[in-house]
């Protein structure tokens, strides 16, 4: 029979102010022109209101009616939740009161949902877990076993270095670049370690996520009852269906009819004997793995490519990349917290994704996320801020 | 039955002043490549040889000889009408004409009503762009309309001039079909400098001024040169601009070039801006691009409406251009991804297409 596991990614970049190059070496502290506060206090609004707040209710009352038979997880940002505690506590309460309800489950990351885990050395990424394993503990009183990387950025060394750090199983993309042949429905081992790899079943998370709304697919609309009967139908242990939170009311608004959908999914999947629901904690206890998977290369749940080309696909992201990157060591050597949060939240992989300049299908999602005219624009605000940034930390070395 | 067109043409090379004739050359040769055959008219065929059967150059009015000066000065316009009332005198079997800008626009409707044949009008550019939108001139408004109005189809370079003639010549959209113009590749050849590059015509209409203040701006932090290449009715203001601002060391006024001297200059340079108050198309960006040089585009220019490799600016953001002037220079990843990027898409511009498309409209009034 097979399980459920729901698991919801909430993640807010702090968006960036419109940074000149004649701004570069100013004496104001990085926080008031580096980030745009109104913009991100309106964005959180805004989203709160359409997504998270009615989101969250309707899977609180969902949860109660159910008594225990419906569970669903979250991953929950460093940088998502200081959003909550600068604009909106309502929000912050509203998923700790779900957190009592004791059938949600919660994962690990990055606290700046960064692309750390591509460092040369994997001490920053570490160094973010940490902040997120601890951040977890002290707001929801949870420790997660299972770990998913931002945007499930994923390969053996990652892999192996988390089953070191203690975590029992780690998420990532079913894609067929490392499944071949196989089925995302199984949990499978690394080569190179034991934890227990779940795969995200990009078809029918991407019905929800991507083609909910889309008019000129053949299945829409997409009713509950029909989605409940494809999961009760697929082969397997596990069916793994991993979405952005903002999808409900947000990616896709009310009008389409998501919250309709989402109100009567829980239902109708019990409706049919043979399927549960589990937390990826849980899953992790109970199923194990099928096969081993060998990915020396980072895969990704992003753009079509499903690789790390969406925030590292051409030089001007690589270049950006690089330059961050290498104030890693001045600035852990000169010790100054404030700098290190700030470059911190510089490392959101959504700043590099602004960047993109991909074309077709994924160029359209990329603009519908991007704040910027144009991936160039994007770029040389990105590139002002890091050499300011980079300034600031080379003035105090001279001294 | 192959198509049979006069073109009322004013220059062609190498009788040529501004972009007309470039435009009028490639255009005659693809059409003539497809099967249309055209007789082009124009003041003086001297020197014009043709390697076409189907494309065949007709000298009216010699005594006119245009080609001198290019001061609009009463002279001129005096050589301007007696042209088109020298091109109302032909006769010939044709199915239509065909006209660009005011220039010839006069002819156009006088042959129209001779002939009993449609009659096209390409609008390069109207008197709004070329006065900068401050006082433009009726006269010129007046030969503009009725042109127009006379007109079976307009062509209009860019959706930006197609706009300009329903707001302010009231003419009605379906009347309008926009093809945008088409170049040829200059090529990357030898090192880049430290230029930053300003090539148009000065007068108000192409935003020179800004230039000259984004200079200043951009020398206060970053090390490089300025070249305006072109002359025009506005160089002493800006010479003089340039001296008060103190930067006159570092702005290079080049006065008229070659075609020879064009291409290395936009070879040599390493950021191209057009800061145009008010430009119909705005070839020269699509050629900077082809030459390895990343362009800076004013948003008042047609196009910038189809041309995603480019940073746009509004041209009086003086701040904002400096601010992307500077990034361009420092960035070397920046110019690489927009040139990259910018050769792909101007694959598309070619006269090929062009033609194909004028041919389409003259298809439609047949």
């Amino acid at each position: 029979m097979p399980s459920v596991c729901f698991y919801f990614e909430v993640h807010q970049p702090m968006r960036l102010k419109r940074f000149s190059v004649f701004s570069i070496g100013s004496e104001t502290t990085p926080d008031d022109i580096y980030f745009d506060n109104e913009l991100n206090r309106n964005i959180f609004y805004r989203i709160s209101k359409k997504c998270y707040l009615p989101t969250n209710k309707m899977l609180r009352e969902l949860i109660n009616k159910y008594k225990g038979r419906f569970k669903v997880s979250y991953s929950l940002t460093g940088t998502f939740v200081e959003m909550c505690e600068k604009y909106n506590l309502q929000v912050l309460d509203s998923f700790v009161k779900l957190r009592e309800t004791n059938c949600v489950g919660f994962l690990n990351e990055t606290y700046y949902h960064s692309l750390s885990s591509l460092y040369d050395n994997l001490n920053e990424f570490e160094t973010q877990i940490k902040m997120h394993r601890n951040m977890m503990k002290e707001k929801f009183d949870y420790t997660p076993t299972v770990f998913r990387n931002t945007e499930a950025i994923y390969d053996n060394r990652t892999a192996k270095r988390m089953e070191e750090m203690g975590y029992k199983g780690i998420i990532t993309e079913g894609t067929e670049r490392i499944l071949s042949w196989r089925s995302p429905n199984y949990l499978y081992n690394p080569v190179n370690s034991d934890i227990k790899i779940l795969l995200r079943n990009y078809p029918l998370s991407d019905d929800i996520g991507f083609r909910f709304s889309a008019k000129g697919w053949p299945e829409h609309p997409l009713t509950a009852d029909k989605f409940a009967a494809w999961v009760s139908q697929s082969p397997g242990d596990i069916i793994n269906i991993f979405i952005d939170y903002e999808t409900f009311g947000e990616h896709q608004w009310s009008d389409t009819g998501i919250f309709d959908f989402l109100r009567h999914l829980p239902g109708e999947l019990l409706k049919y004997s043979n399927i549960d629901f589990v937390t990826p904690d849980e899953a992790v206890k109970r199923y194990n793995p099928v096969g081993k998977i060998d990915v020396p290369f980072a895969v990704s749940w992003a753009d079509t490519d499903r690789n790390v080309s969406t925030w590292l696909g051409n030089g001007m992201q690589v270049n950006c990349f690089n330059e961050l990157k290498s104030l890693e060591e001045p600035l852990i050597k000169k010790g100054d917290s404030h700098l290190l949060h700030v470059w911190r939240l510089l490392q959101s992989s959504d700043h590099l994704y602004y960047v993109s300049t991909k074309g077709m299908a994924d160029g359209d999602v990329h603009k519908y996320f991007n704040p910027f005219k144009s991936p160039y624009e994007g770029f040389i605000n990105y590139m002002n801020i890091i050499q300011d940034l980079k300034q600031r930390v080379d003035k105090g070395r001279k001294k | 039955m192959a198509l049979k067109v006069a073109m009322i043409g004013w220059e062609y090379p190498p009788y040529k002043v501004g972009g007309l004739g470039t435009h009028c050359y490639w255009l005659t040769r693809n059409l003539a490549d497809m099967g249309v055959s055209i007789d082009f008219y124009m003041p003086k065929t001297d020197g014009i040889r043709s390697d076409k059967k189907n494309l065949v150059f007709r000298g009216i009015g010699e005594e006119v000889f245009p080609y001198e000066t290019v001061k609009l000065t009463g002279d001129f316009f005096e050589k301007v009408n007696r042209y088109n009332e020298l091109c109302a005198k032909i006769h010939g079997n044709y199915d239509l004409i065909h006209c660009h800008d005011w220039l010839t626009a006069r002819a156009g409707i006088m042959l129209k009503k001779k002939l009993g044949i449609p009659m096209i009008l390409t609008v390069h550019s109207t008197e709004y762009d070329r006065s900068g939108w401050l006082n433009p001139n009726q006269w010129f408004i007046d030969i503009e309309k009725e042109g127009m109005e006379n007109a079976d189809i307009i062509i209009a370079v860019s959706h930006y001039t197609c706009r300009v003639l329903m707001e302010k010549y009231g003419i009605p959209k379906e009347k309008i079909r926009v093809i945008h113009n088409a170049i040829t590749s200059i090529g990357e050849r030898g090192r880049k400098l430290k230029i930053v590059l300003f090539m148009g015509r000065l007068t108000i209409q192409k935003g020179a001024e800004f230039f000259i203040r984004v200079a200043k701006k951009v020398l206060e932090i970053e090390d490089c040169f300025f070249v305006v290449a072109g002359t025009g009715n506005i160089l002493p203001e800006l010479v003089d601009l340039a001296v008060s601002l103190g930067i006159s060391n570092r702005i290079m006024f080049t006065g008229e070039l070659t075609d020879e001297e064009l291409h290395h200059i936009y070879r040599i340079s390493q950021v191209y801006v057009l800061p145009s108050v008010s430009e119909p198309f705005g070839i020269t960006v699509l050629e900077a691009l082809s030459a390895g040089t990343p362009v800076i585009v004013s948003k008042s220019a047609g196009v910038s409406e189809i041309l995603e490799s480019c940073l746009r600016v509004d041209f009086w953001d003086v701040d904002e251009m400096a601010n992307k002037i500077v990034a361009l220079l420092r960035y070397k990843q920046l110019r690489k991804e927009i040139v990259k990027h910018g050769k792909e898409e101007i694959k598309f511009f070619t006269w090929m297409r062009n033609a194909r498309k004028t041919l389409d409209v003259y298809k439609e009034v047949v």
